[in-house]
């Protein structure tokens, strides 16, 4: 076993804050920019904050083994701290030091929503499975009523807040360090006690861990991570609303980790990213015929199910199973195209629809493939680490028992 | 001077009583053994001792001390520790992580630095591994110790159990039918290591098993268990004449 040395450790550390810091720099200066870059700006800020709403929600989800559904709860909680007070007590700062205010407000916010995840987690986490998703279902609603009828936070019309050009450093910065902590705890002795409360309630207690300590201290993590989350969006939007933190904003954060895998890190960045990024490009798609998306439903359909016949009945090389999903996947988009371009000659498929309906639809039918493929998620409980990329360009990969040491 | 001192316990599940006023002690370095035909209470007699059920009435003390209705991780860090009937590993992590969960009540380090992966939780994280690899070697699971444990065999499941017990050091090891689906070698190895177990470490071994053999060549004193009320007690050569535990076991001569 590799022995552990304090310079080592020292110097891997300073390489690693320095490498995160730079990518923050380097992000603010290819996204941060104004003028013509201000949607891309808008949509890199956007998908990191859901980066960072995801990892935080497969804490509690993932590998604490709570299911939660009300996370957007704690992100409205986190964005209407921001706004209060940048727009009161803290309005001179706010104005005039953007980046020191943002990482305060961050601060802050990510207090008030960890205190509520304490409140809600303590008495609700002594539930299991169903019951709580129920209470957490509840929770995100009760926080959105209240806030859409307080007059105070803006009743529905919400809050404006000062807009900043230059979220971009503050909101990577959160993201990796959200990513950052989860991955320690992973690493450490301490995550497996997390790991073992999603996997056995009774025989982790019987081991001496506390469970409720466990989830709570999950619980008021994810949550804290998610007020941080919403700070940085108050201050990217400029503006905080009642409709942006819905059931919905909820639902999405809670595919993205079912999607990239429960307890993934890898898996859940990955899914935010791509979760984010597909419904927000099709608001460009306008006017279809209706034989498009009946076109592609064909070819979706055929393609999952050659898959699914792969997957059931073929149990050869893997390199031969890699060619025939590459070549089912391709059949079925093969499919779609050809029957989309068929049907679109049929008079009565050529009606126009806008495109812009089928933003929500993608989800779910994402979901539903990826329970008939791949119900453990795309990632599953995998990690992405250094000999898995050797072993993908044909090294030889490092024994298992040096990646435990 | 006794370890485990049980007195009446008794728990009532609505109208059924599935243990009724059970007395027993344990001394330091025993190997008792608790038999009873299916159903008899014995599972649950565990329960009661590992604070997964409060019982109804009566008392459970151990080390003097009054641990009746504990909380299990608290019953845990006293010193008593379990393994389950039903096998409940942590299914998805290895062997190696298995048992070093079960270390988890030796943390010195608060969650805080493990977080911020500071040297002292790396250390600690470190030394938790090659303490629990030394209890993988106790129960000769050391080549599997990378090993997912959903993807071991039966046998290596019930011994890995054993070692997770033990990472948490206890005084009292509480073995549930430790023996179960093993064949008579694995039988005999096993026979051999809670021997082991209790000579080297010290660890006092309450078990419940339904093979005979295993039990009266394993264990000092045994007790018997049947519709949760004792009805014998002593060393396996009385147990083995006792009529009462015979017509248990086969039912009466007609």
């Amino acid at each position: 076993m590799k022995t552990f040395s304090v310079a080592e450790w020292t110097r891997s550390r300073f390489i690693s804050v320095v490498v995160a810091l730079f990518f923050c720099f380097i992000c603010q200066l290819a996204f941060g920019g104004d003028g013509l870059k201000i949607y891309l700006r808008l949509l890199f800020s956007l998908v990191g904050i859901y980066v960072t709403l995801a990892v935080s929600l497969n804490l509690i989800n993932g590998i604490t083994g709570q299911f939660s559904i009300g996370h957007a709860a704690f992100y409205q909680i986190g964005a209407y701290t921001a706004a209060l007070l940048g727009s009161t007590y803290f309005k001179p700062m706010a104005d005039n030091s953007s980046l020191l205010w943002l990482l305060i407000a961050m601060g802050f916010s990510a207090i008030t929503a960890g205190v509520a995840g304490f409140i809600v987690g303590l008495p609700s986490l002594r539930l299991r499975g169903d019951y709580l998703a129920v209470v957490t279902l509840g929770i995100g609603e009760i926080v959105n009523i209240i806030v859409k009828n307080q007059k105070s936070l803006g009743e529905a019309y919400g809050l404006s807040t000062a807009k900043y050009e230059s979220t971009v450093f503050a909101v990577v910065l959160l993201a990796i360090i959200c990513i950052a902590v989860s991955r320690n705890l992973l690493k450490t002795s301490h995550g497996l006690a997390f790991l073992a409360v999603r996997e056995d309630e009774i025989a982790s207690s019987a081991m001496g861990v506390n469970l409720t300590k466990i989830k709570v201290t999950a619980f008021v993590l994810g949550s804290a991570f998610a007020g941080a989350a919403g700070a940085l969006y108050a201050h990217t939007k400029g503006f905080v609303g009642p409709a942006d933190f819905s059931m919905d904003t909820s639902f999405l954060i809670l595919t993205m980790v079912v999607l990239g895998g429960t307890g993934s890190i890898t898996g859940t960045t990955c899914a935010a990213i791509v979760l984010f990024i597909i419904p927000e490009k099709m608001r460009d798609m306008h006017d279809l015929m209706l034989g498009v998306p009946i076109g592609v439903a064909i070819g979706i359909i055929g393609g999952v199910g050659m898959l699914k016949r792969i997957q059931d009945t073929f149990h050869g090389e893997g390199n031969v199973r890699l060619g025939m999903n590459v070549g089912a996947i391709a059949g079925g988009i093969l499919t779609a195209y050809i029957a989309s371009k068929l049907l679109c000659q049929i008079h009565g498929l050529q009606t126009m629809i806008n495109g812009q309906l089928f933003r929500m639809p993608v989800l779910a039918i994402t979901l539903v493939v990826l329970m008939l493929l791949r119900p453990q998620g795309i990632f599953g409980h995998h990690e992405f680490s250094w000999s898995w990329v050797q072993k993908l360009f044909g090294k030889r990969p490092v024994p298992e028992s040096e990646v435990a040491s | 001077m006794s370890l485990l001192r049980v007195e009446e316990a008794t728990i009532k599940f609505g109208g059924l009583v599935a243990v009724n006023k059970v007395s027993f002690e344990l001394n330091q370095g025993d190997l008792f053994g608790l038999i009873g035909p299916n159903g008899a209470g014995k599972t649950t007699c565990f329960n009661l001792i590992t604070g997964v059920y409060a019982p109804t009435s009566g008392t459970i003390i151990f080390k003097d001390r009054n641990i009746t209705g504990t909380p299990s991780n608290k019953i845990a860090k006293q010193g008593i520790c379990r393994t389950f009937q039903n096998i409940r590993l942590f299914h998805s992590m290895t062997s190696l992580e298995n048992v070093v969960v079960g270390g988890f009540l030796r943390h010195k380090t608060v969650l805080g630095s493990a977080l911020c992966y500071l040297p002292s939780a790396i250390k600690e994280t470190e030394e938790l591994k090659s303490q629990a690899l030394d209890l993988l070697r106790l129960v000769d699971l050391e080549d599997v110790a990378n090993v997912r444990s959903r993807d071991l065999p039966y046998g290596k499941q019930r011994r890995l159990e054993i070692a997770r017990a033990l990472a948490t050091q206890p005084q009292l090891l509480l073995l549930d039918e430790p023996a179960a689906g093993m064949n008579p070698n694995e039988k005999m190895e096993l026979l051999s290591m809670v021997k082991k177990v209790r000579d080297e470490l010290g660890v006092t071994v309450l078990l419940i098993e339904h093979d005979m053999k295993f039990v009266m060549n394993l264990c000092e004193r045994i007790f018997v268990l049947d519709h949760g009320e004792e009805i014998a007690q002593g060393p396996p050569s009385e147990i083995r004449n006792d009529p009462k535990v015979i017509a248990a076991y086969l039912g009466e001569a007609v």
